[in-house]
């Protein structure tokens, strides 16, 4: 496990000082804060630009905090996940495509370390941004419309993080297995594609990894179907594990393709 | 000596193409190995295969009394590093993931970037540093775990005549600590660091042995006589009783099973009233000789 710890170290210490651990979490913490914000001052910012017709009136919807968080989440799920994706899509690929990894590859250190170590670290960014991005959202619309239950509000986060992992751990398996380019088509293609199709014909099944950032929202509201949720969030750790297996096997099998 | 690695019927193949064809060798420990041969001879693969990022199709690579993996230093042709970390952070790092323990690892490092002449620029970013510097710093990776067996590939194609010289003398000053094996295409550098060669062609071993063996192999050698004038030259070919063959003013008296010797040659020479400018003994270089074991069929 030393070996683990040097490369964890190396890891953390190239997101750090690629400034990973704070312009990620600062995006997330904007489209955070972004959506509570226009929502609550949507006519105060109609009426300043908006250029609307004398007399037009619009009638808001009456938002509730719950209201607020599937917003966010929106958000998290489009530019949010896209941020997260391509920083980190060239993690394996690129030190393979450029050499950066012959050098550590020769080394006596098993390719399950490698991926573990980097999985990690790219977690940790993207447990820190989620933190930032929630934290951001929830603290304007606790000022602005009303207060959350902590409890369903921590497994709402919860739930959203095990979604966000399964997104990195996808990311990075495709990265080891494929060029950056690839990877990267693939990666998206699987998230956002995954998310068109379960949003169109999504009613037909109740059990998907892709269900589990709105499967949050309804805890918070109290309306979720636990063994739903509850298989849901099995079948997406169970993911978690194939796509971190498939990384590694392919991590070793492309080791030869790093550049010499 | 010592046996350190045995290689046996080393093979690679890709699709259709054998890249790599069923070689055997062996390094003793201490030794200096040139891996010479023409682009595309196989000799960047065989290194890969032995560095453990290729995998073999046929054949074992065995390391005596030792894990392979746990026992080399490699130093690719174009080594890439982190450029965000310092040289001193990056050794230490290679130091720790080879085994070296955390509480020696920095010592050791910083140790041997001072033998490799980066001693002042410990904490500079390796984004910063030159062609030559990051080829130092490479050989200090390679070397900083004290590994028994020291591959690279091409390690000084890319320097200029400078670069080249330091990271030479620099490889020379490591032959008694380790075993090393080198990838090269300059035979000069192979001529002035090697105790074995091993030329490959079309991914086979076609020739292999210490530099004299080889050239006693395959060396013509011969006496170049300098006459004054190409009719001189001329008529001691014709009344020579030996072997000649002229080329303007020079004549070239072959050497076959040590005859004539240089006496004898003398003797012939001041027989006539010639004008002898220069007369000298020539020994193939290993460059001919590379031409030649390239050339062969």
């Amino acid at each position: 496990m030393s070996g683990m710890n040097v490369l964890l170290q190396k890891e953390f210490r190239e997101a750090w000082r690629s400034r990973k651990f704070l312009w990620i979490p600062l995006v997330f913490a904007l489209l955070g804060m972004s959506e509570p914000l226009t929502n609550y001052y949507m006519m105060d910012i109609l009426e300043a630009v908006g250029n609307m017709p004398e007399g037009f009136e619009m009638l808001m919807p009456e938002l509730v905090p719950a209201d607020l968080l599937l917003a966010t989440i929106s958000q998290f799920q489009l530019i949010g996940l896209l941020v997260l994706m391509a920083s980190f899509v060239g993690a394996i690929s690129k030190e393979r495509s450029n050499g950066t990894a012959t050098l550590l590859y020769v080394r006596p250190i098993s390719f399950a370390s490698f991926f573990i170590s980097k999985f990690i670290v790219i977690s940790a960014v993207g447990f820190v941004s989620i933190v930032a991005g929630f934290t951001a959202s929830v603290y304007y619309t606790i000022v602005l419309y009303g207060t959350f239950e902590v409890d369903t509000l921590l497994a709402s986060i919860g739930t959203y993080f095990i979604w966000v992992l399964f997104v990195l751990a996808l990311t990075l398996m495709m990265s080891a297995a494929f060029k950056t380019t690839v990877a990267a088509t693939g990666a998206f293609i699987i998230i956002f594609i995954g998310q068109i199709i379960d949003g169109l014909v999504g009613t037909f099944w109740t059990i998907s990894p892709w269900k589990l950032p709105l499967y949050g929202v309804q805890l918070i509201r109290g309306t979720m179907e636990m063994p739903d949720y509850w298989w849901s969030l099995v079948m997406t750790v169970v993911l978690i594990c194939v796509c971190m297996s498939i990384g590694v096997f392919s991590m070793k099998k492309n080791a030869s393709l790093t550049k010499i | 000596m010592t046996t350190l690695l045995q290689v046996t019927g080393l093979t690679k193949r890709f699709a259709e193409k054998t890249v790599v064809d069923a070689i055997d060798f062996v390094l003793e420990e201490h030794t200096s190995t040139a891996l010479i041969g023409p682009n595309g001879a196989g000799k960047t693969t065989t290194l890969s295969m032995l560095t453990g990022l290729l995998r073999p199709s046929f054949g074992s690579v065995n390391m005596v009394g030792g894990d392979l993996r746990a026992n080399i230093g490699f130093l690719p042709q174009y080594p890439q590093f982190h450029p965000w970390l310092s040289a001193l952070e990056f050794t230490e790092m290679v130091a720790k993931l080879s085994g070296v323990s955390a509480k020696k690892a920095k010592q050791e490092a910083q140790k041997t970037l001072e033998f490799v002449g980066l001693g002042n620029d410990l904490h500079k970013k390796i984004a910063t540093f030159s062609g030559g510097m990051k080829q130092r710093l490479g050989i200090s990776q390679a070397i900083v775990h004290k590994p028994k067996l020291l591959l690279l590939d091409e390690p000084v194609s890319a320097l200029d005549p400078v670069g080249r010289r330091e990271v030479l003398d620099l490889l020379k000053g490591l032959q008694q600590q380790t075993t090393i094996l080198y990838s090269t295409h300059i035979l000069n550098d192979a001529e002035e660091m090697t105790d074995q060669l091993l030329f490959l062609r079309d991914g086979k071993l076609v020739e292999q042995g210490t530099l004299r063996e080889v050239r006693q192999r395959y060396d013509e050698p011969n006496y170049v006589v300098e006459f004054s004038t190409v009719e001189e030259a001329q008529y001691f070919v014709s009344q020579s009783t030996f072997k000649c063959t002229v080329n303007g003013c020079y004549v070239s008296v072959a050497i076959q099973e040590d005859k004539p010797s240089m006496q004898q040659l003398l003797e012939s020479l001041t027989a006539y009233p010639y004008l002898v400018r220069n007369v000298a003994r020539q020994t193939a270089s290993l460059e001919e000789i590379f031409m030649k074991v390239a050339k062969r069929v």
